[in-house]
Formats: structure tokens, C-alpha cells, sequence
């Protein structure tokens, strides 16, 4: 929009009120889907977010040449009349005013605004109702009005000289109202981004918290996903569906975290991991935490390089940490007879036998 | 979704963006290419208001011809407008530079400034970047080489600084001894007061403004960021002002205080190399 002549200046359209809801809610819902993304660990959330982000900068950067367009139009530069002025007050120097303003600009109908603007205390005496002083604004975006407090020498000649009337019609909202405005709607926004991505996955979020643990009993057993978990109060045992292995990336860290994950802590006497089972003797609840070992402390990322670097054929690998420190030992039996690899907890070679 | 997996994610794309950068740096596309650079003088300043704000620096008016349309342009340092003035004359040469067709949209610089080639932004995503790499090889490896590849590079950076630094502190010295020293007075004392949203701390700054005449005879009106006993009733006090010969822009009211400060900075310097090179050979030593 632009203001000629004789159109006073206008509020923000739709079109504009509409980009800061969307803005809102692109920057909500990408980070939003990242951080789901990463709890429920779920790679597709993870990467939609930031796709998401980037696809609305995209978005943005379609609108640049008119945003371009926009940034070149000069200021324009006019004298206006305080009609009213309320300071804020307070310990601060940089006060918050509240001014009406009726702007006259050269060629164009005068109107009138109120705006708010920060004035040091020093110059508010400089300002007073039925004074004029300069102010300058976005011919397409009067909300943006302000005043200015360090024009040049003409525009300061002309201020000094100057005796305005007050110009008729209706008060137009200023800055702050169209500022105020615009946040209420970024925020908005922001919470329906959230909101669209939170609400179709409440049921996994919110179940997690409340999935009560199958193991007090004296045996309980899960199916699902592929895998058959049972847990007793000294002994868990996982079973993968066919085609999966203990060894696929983030298999073994999820089954032994689906035995161990409550009562938070629980640790391990022994672990054994075969291709498609995984056995854990765990230490008794409620006792001392010095026996045994946590499981969740294994260096699962460098498990599968340890089972191949031991050799090829059905394997076998048993942790524990009887006799000190965690110690893992894979034991591989193939075509040349049996092979052993012992590794310490961070997953380092320690020996090997059989070769 | 595994740590590292993400870690992957985000050095691959912070890689991605790196890249772009530079390329769009390289083809000339960033915004740095395409700006308009003049030299103006002040050709005005303005009394400062005893009790005003330093905000914004001194109050100048400026004037300088356009390289765009040729025309004579006068402007005033209001608001964002690049780098502040804390200290002014009349005569004073800047810099002004703005995006091409946009002259409105001006900002002062220092002389001579060399325009920059866009790299910042891409250089943030490099860093970016290699900070994910150096979290993925402690995630992989161990938490040692956080140490190594978080403090090893920045010791290296910080030492090849050092000589530099070393011949900037000798310099400073040499400008230091050349300063002239000449009588100026305090013409007022700025004050703003601010009130922390959070806590309601109130925070003043008392910013008292010299004013002295070189011995070329530059009445040089200037803020004083240092320390000034009683600050708040200095107006009208005499002090003497130690400044550079060929830029009274380089001033001090506290010769002692400035020298010191050099001494400082250098102590810093190489104790922060010290500090960064023993904790990259501590994780070296871990690992």
C-alpha cells in the first residue's frame, strides 16, 4: 500500500497479520517436532524440523524482492503537532510516552496518530502539548511513526518556526498498538505450531510417563513390535521378531532400557546378547548400588565393529563385571573353530584368543 | 534416535550452510558487495545536554556528496546508525556507507574501512559445524576429547595471536609517550538509569563529556567511558587531557589507568593461552 497524496494512511492488512501467525507457528512446530523428534527417537521428527524451519525460510526468501522493494522507499519526513503527551514515570531514564501526535506532511492530508516512544527525562521538557517537532515514518507504514530527536538543521529551522493546527479525523492506532498486535499473533502461532505437532502424538508422549513397569510380579511378559519381552524379579529376558538383530542400530540400547528403565537405575549382574536374544540376570532392587554393573553404561555404537572384528559365525557376547571393572567377552563359533575377544566398558580391545 | 545420529544431522547441515556461504560470498552475492561508500565531514556538533543520555554518542551533523546521485546529503546520527561517536569536531572525516538505492538507510563507519566480504554468517556456521564435530568424537570416544578438540584449536588461535598482540602493546606504548597533553573541561555529565526487568536492579551510568581544543586548534567535544572521581558533580571541572596528535578521537583522562590496562590485557593473554593448552593436554593425556 502506498499513501499518495490524498489517501490518509491505513492499518496493517490480513496479509500481514496472517505471515506473523504463520512465522509463529514455523518456528514453533519446527522446534517442536525436533525436541519430540529426539524423545520418542523418532529420525523423521527429527529431521522435519529443522526441514520445516528451512522450508519457511525458503518461504521467506520468495518474498525478498518484495521486502527489497519496500526497504527502498525513503522515509518520509514531516512536521507534527503534540497534541497530548503522558510519561510513564519510574526509576528509569528512558521513559515510555505516550503521545498524540497530528502529523502534517508536505502534500498529503494531515492526520492524526498516537504513538508510544521512549524519552529520556532530560528531553521531555523540550516537549510539550501544541509544540511541534519532527517525525518520520514509512509512507506505507504509519504505525511505525516516530519522533525525531536529532533532525537535521532544516528540518530543526522549520520545527522552530512552525505553527500547526490541529488536524481532523479520527486517532489512528501507533506503533506500539501494531507491535502489540503483531506479538499476540507471532505467540498464537507459535502455540498452534506446537500444539499441531504435540496433540497427534500425546498418546506416545504422555503414555511413556505412564506405562507402569511389568516387573513386581513374579512374571510378566509384553509382546509387540516384533519382540517378546519378559521380565521377573531377578531376570529379564527380549526376544526379536525374525529379520531383526540385537546388532541393528539402537536395538540393543532399546531392549535393554525396556527391562532396566524402571525402578530407574536397576542394575546388572550379568548381560548376554545372542543374535535375537538378549538375557539380563539383574541385581536384586533396593539393595546396595555397588554390585554389578549399569547397563545402560555399555558401549553399544561400538558393539557391532567388536562382533565383527572377532570373526564371522554365530556369536555371543557376555558382560559383567564380577571380578572388577565391566568386561565383555564375544565368543564367535564358525568354520575354524571357536574365537574369543575380550573388551573393556568403553569398548576397547583388551585380548583375543583363537586367531 | 542415537546422539550421534543427530550430531550428524547437525554438522551435515551446519556443513551445508557453511558452504552455501562461501559460495554465495565468492559469487559476489552477499550484501557487503553491493554497498555505496563515502567520505563526509562533521560539520556541526551539538552541545551535549547536561543530564541527557549517551546514547547514540555525541550529537553530529554530518554532510557528505552521494557517489549514487552526486547531490550534497546532510545527516544526523540518530538510532542505529553503525558506529557512535564518542568523541566529534568539526572537520571530522567519517565514513558513511548505505546499500545501493538506499541512501536512507545509511550508517557511519570508521575511515578507510575496508568493506567486508560477507563471511561472517558462514563463518559462524563453520564454527557451528565443528562444534558438532568435536561433541560427536566425545559422544564416539570419550569425554576427553572434548578437551582436545574444544581447547587445542582455540590455544592455536590464541597463540598465533600473540605476536600481534605483543607488537600492538608496544606500539600502544609508543602512542602512549607521544600523547599531547592540553587542559579541557567538563561541559556536562550524562545520566541513565535503567531498572532490571527481572530483579529490579537499578543500574546508573554516569558518562561525563570533556571538552579540550587541540593544539591545531580542533575543539573536540567527547565522551569519557573511564572512571572520574565524583563523576556526578565533575561539570565545570578542569582536567587535563593526554591525546593522540593526529586523532584527538584516541584521548584519556587517566594516563596511569590507560597504561596499566595495556599491562593487563597481556598477562591475559597468555594466561588464557596457558590455560587453554594445558586442558588440550589433559585430555590428550586421558584420552
Amino acid at each position: 500500500m502506498t499513501i499518495t497524496a490524498d489517501t490518509p494512511p491505513a492499518r496493517p492488512g490480513p496479509g500481514r497479520l496472517l505471515r506473523e501467525v504463520l512465522t509463529g507457528a514455523a518456528v514453533g512446530g519446527a522446534v517442536a517436532a525436533f525436541v519430540v523428534g529426539c524423545v520418542l527417537e523418532r529420525a523423521s521428527l527429527v529431521v522435519l524440523g529443522p526441514l520445516l524451519g528451512a522450508a519457511y525460510g525458503l518461504l521467506l526468501l520468495a518474498t525478498r524482492p518484495r521486502r527489497r522493494r519496500e526497504a527502498a522507499v525513503a522515509p518520509r519526513t514531516a512536521l507534527a503537532r503534540i497534541e497530548a503527551l503522558e510519561a510513564a514515570g519510574g526509576e528509569a531514564t528512558d521513559m515510555p510516552t505516550r503521545f498524540e501526535l497530528s502529523v502534517v506532511p508536505d502534500g498529503a492530508p494531515a492526520f492524526r496518530v498516537e504513538i508510544r516512544q521512549e524519552v529520556h527525562v532530560a528531553e521531555l521538557a523540550d516537549l510539550r502539548a501544541g509544540g511541534a517537532v519532527v517525525v518520520t515514518y514509512p509512507p506505507d507504514r504509519p504505525e511505525r511513526i516516530r519522533i525525531v530527536r536529532r533532525p537535521t538543521p532544516e528540518w530543526e529551522e522549520r520545527a522552530a518556526g512552525a505553527s500547526l493546527d490541529p488536524a481532523p479525523g479520527p486517532l489512528l492506532g501507533g506503533e506500539a498498538a501494531g507491535y502489540r498486535e503483531e506479538g499476540y499473533l507471532v505467540l498464537l502461532g507459535l502455540l498452534l505450531g506446537v500444539a499441531a505437532v504435540l496433540l497427534p502424538l500425546r498418546a506416545e508422549l504422555f503414555g511413556l510417563a505412564g506405562t507402569a513397569p511389568a516387573r513386581p510380579g513374579p512374571a510378566a511378559t509384553a509382546s509387540g513390535g516384533g519382540s517378546t519381552t519378559t521380565v521377573t524379579s531377578g531376570m529379564g529376558t527380549v526376544v526379536l521378531g525374525p529379520g531383526r538383530s540385537m546388532l541393528d542400530p539402537g536395538e540393543l540400547r532399546a531392549a535393554v532400557e525396556s527391562l532396566t528403565e524402571r525402578p530407574e537405575g536397576r542394575r546388572a549382574l550379568t548381560l548376554v546378547v545372542r543374535e535375537r536374544l538378549l538375557t539380563v540376570v539383574l541385581a536384586p532392587s533396593g539393595g546396595t548400588r555397588t554390585g554389578g554393573f549399569d547397563p545402560r553404561s555399555l558401549p553399544y555404537d561400538r558393539l557391532p565393529a567388536l562382533v565383527e572384528e572377532a570373526g564371522a559365525g554365530e556369536w555371543q557376547v557376555t558382560a559383567d563385571a564380577l571380578a572388577g571393572p565391566l568386561v565383555l567377552r564375544i565368543v564367535v563359533t564358525g568354520d575354524g573353530g571357536a574365537r574369543t575377544l575380550e573388551a573393556d566398558g568403553r569398548g576397547r580391545v583388551l585380548r583375543r584368543t583363537g586367531d | 534416535m542415537d546422539w550421534n545420529v543427530i550430531l550428524r544431522l547437525w554438522c551435515a547441515v551446519w556443513g551445508v550452510l557453511a558452504l552455501a556461504g562461501y559460495g554465495a560470498a565468492l559469487a559476489g552475492l552477499t550484501g557487503e558487495r553491493h554497498t555505496v561508500r563515502a567520505t563526509g565531514r562533521v560539520v556541526r556538533v551539538r552541545e551535549p545536554r547536561h543530564g541527557g543520555s549517551r546514547r547514540d554518542g555525541v550529537s553530529v551533523v554530518v554532510a557528505y556528496r552521494d557517489p549514487d546521485s552526486g547531490r550534497e546529503v546532510v545527516v544526523t546520527n540518530e538510532g542505529e546508525r553503525g558506529t557512535t561517536f564518542s568523541a566529534a569536531w568539526e572537520g571530522r572525516e567519517v565514513g558513511i556507507a548505505h546499500p545501493e538505492g538506499r541512501p536512507h538507510a545509511y550508517r557511519f563507519t570508521r575511515v578507510g574501512e575496508r568493506p567486508g566480504r560477507g563471511l561472517g554468517r558462514p563463518g559462524l556456521a563453520l564454527f557451528l559445524a565443528c562444534a558438532g564435530l568435536v561433541a560427536l568424537v566425545a559422544v564416539e570416544r570419550g569425554w576427553p576429547w572434548a578437551l582436545i578438540g574444544g581447547a587445542g584449536p582455540c590455544a592455536v588461535y590464541a597463540a598465533v595471536l600473540l605476536p600481534g598482540a605483543a607488537r600492538d602493546r608496544r606500539k600502544r606504548r609508543a602512542e602512549l609517550a607521544a600523547m599531547e597533553a592540553v587542559r579541557g573541561r567538563i561541559v556536562a555529565v550524562l545520566r541513565d538509569v535503567s531498572v532490571d526487568q527481572d530483579d529490579g536492579h537499578v543500574l546508573t551510568t554516569l558518562t561525563p563529556v570533556v571538552s579540550f581544543t587541540t593544539r591545531a586548534g580542533a575543539v573536540v567535544t567527547a565522551h569519557w567511558g573511564g572512571s572520574l572521581p565524583d563523576a556526578a558533580s565533575a561539570r565545570g571541572r578542569e582536567v587535563t587531557v593526554h591525546h593522540a596528535p593526529d586523532d584527538p578521537a584516541d584521548f584519556t583522562l587517566d594516563m596511569a589507568a590507560e597504561r596499566r590496562s595495556w599491562k593487563g590485557d597481556a598477562a591475559l593473554h597468555v594466561l588464557t593461552v596457558a590455560v587453554l593448552a594445558a586442558t588440550a593436554v589433559t585430555g590428550a593425556v586421558l584420552r
